[in-house]
């Protein structure tokens, strides 16, 4: 046993200062801490304490518009405001069942296109406009990454709702297939 | 002549399991920022350890691999990818009884958004499992007989 503790000291080592030094190094290297902060601007405590809903997010280094966390009281709110709201899944889950009204941005084929292509996409939509982007649950992360390619697209106004399809459902809010 | 095919198998065995880590992890090693968030995505681990795991974890997987199909370290490695393996295995499982829309992150970052999906990589976890306990027992076997001679 002791032999084993030693080696994989060893490897754990090895791993551990090339790894860190790679990372170090390479440009596609990440942060030591992830950070996830800046996705989750406003949560339901900040809506609760006065959060205007129709100030956009803040503007970013990288120049476009942070995407907005928004609770499902919120959502239904902009639903009922006639607010567009996007949805990231794929095309067979989208017609299985979406938010009455929603438009199909499917973040699988949208991630990968440029931003021309994409500008193509939401032509009919206007950048200034608010937009509510979801996907099936708090579990999947579309909802967030499809915010974003939107955002970095020049829609300046994106709104995420994290809640998703299921929760939407389960509050018997007004779905369609 | 038994111990002569074990030798083989352990071989063979050696060869499968290196050859499947080393690959897992230049695709880890390619996205990174991917990797990072499957992990996050299981719910598992506190966010602070996230990106450390994702940095260290593909190069560990990387040099076990290397040394496991040399023949080097053969019981650190197998210990290592024991430990691993475990590991994934719960992650999965876990996030398989809580139906966790996820991305694996395992051998591949491909969304897995279906439950057969996880199913059938965790199927494949305890199978590698299998083939790591035996050459974790086997190496060290060899290396006892190997010192009484």
């Amino acid at each position: 046993m002791n032999k084993t503790i030693k080696e994989v000291f060893i490897i754990f080592t090895a791993a551990l200062v090339t790894g860190l030094i790679a990372n170090f190094i390479s440009p596609r290297g990440i942060a030591l801490i992830r950070d996830d902060s800046s996705r989750y601007v406003i949560d339901s405590a900040g809506v609760n304490n006065g959060f205007d809903i129709k100030k956009r997010g803040k503007l970013n280094k990288a120049g476009f518009y942070e995407p907005v966390n928004i609770p499902v009281e919120v959502a239904k709110q902009l639903f009922d405001d006639n607010v567009k709201f996007i949805d990231g899944r794929e095309d067979f889950e989208f017609k299985e069942g979406r938010i009455k009204g929603a438009i199909n941005i499917s973040y699988k084929e949208f991630k990968d296109k440029t931003i021309e292509q994409k500008q193509q996409i939401m032509k009919d939509l206007n950048k200034e406009q608010m937009l509510v982007s979801y996907c099936s649950s708090d579990s999947c992360e579309i909802s967030i990454d499809n915010a974003y390619e939107m955002a970095k697209a020049g829609y300046n106004d994106i709104k995420i709702y994290l809640g998703g399809y299921k929760e939407w459902t389960k509050l018997g809010y007004p779905a369609e297939k | 002549m038994s111990f002569l095919s074990n030798k083989y198998l352990l071989f063979v065995l050696r060869l499968i399991v290196g050859g499947l880590f080393v690959y897992a992890s230049m695709e880890k090693l390619m996205n990174q920022e991917e990797f990072s968030k499957a992990i996050f995505n299981y719910k598992f681990l506190p966010d602070v350890f996230i990106n450390i795991f994702a940095i260290v974890i593909p190069y560990l997987e990387l040099i076990s691999g290397l040394l496991l199909i040399l023949g080097i370290f053969k019981r650190g490695s197998s210990f290592i990818f024991l430990v691993l393996l475990v590991v994934f295995i719960i992650a999965l499982t876990q996030a398989y009884a809580r139906g966790l829309d996820i991305s694996c992150g395992c051998f591949s970052l491909e969304t897995v958004g279906q439950k057969s999906d996880i199913l059938s990589r965790i199927i494949e976890d305890i199978l590698l499992l299998i083939a790591t306990i035996i050459i974790y027992i086997k190496s060290k076997i060899i290396i006892i007989k190997e010192n009484q001679q």
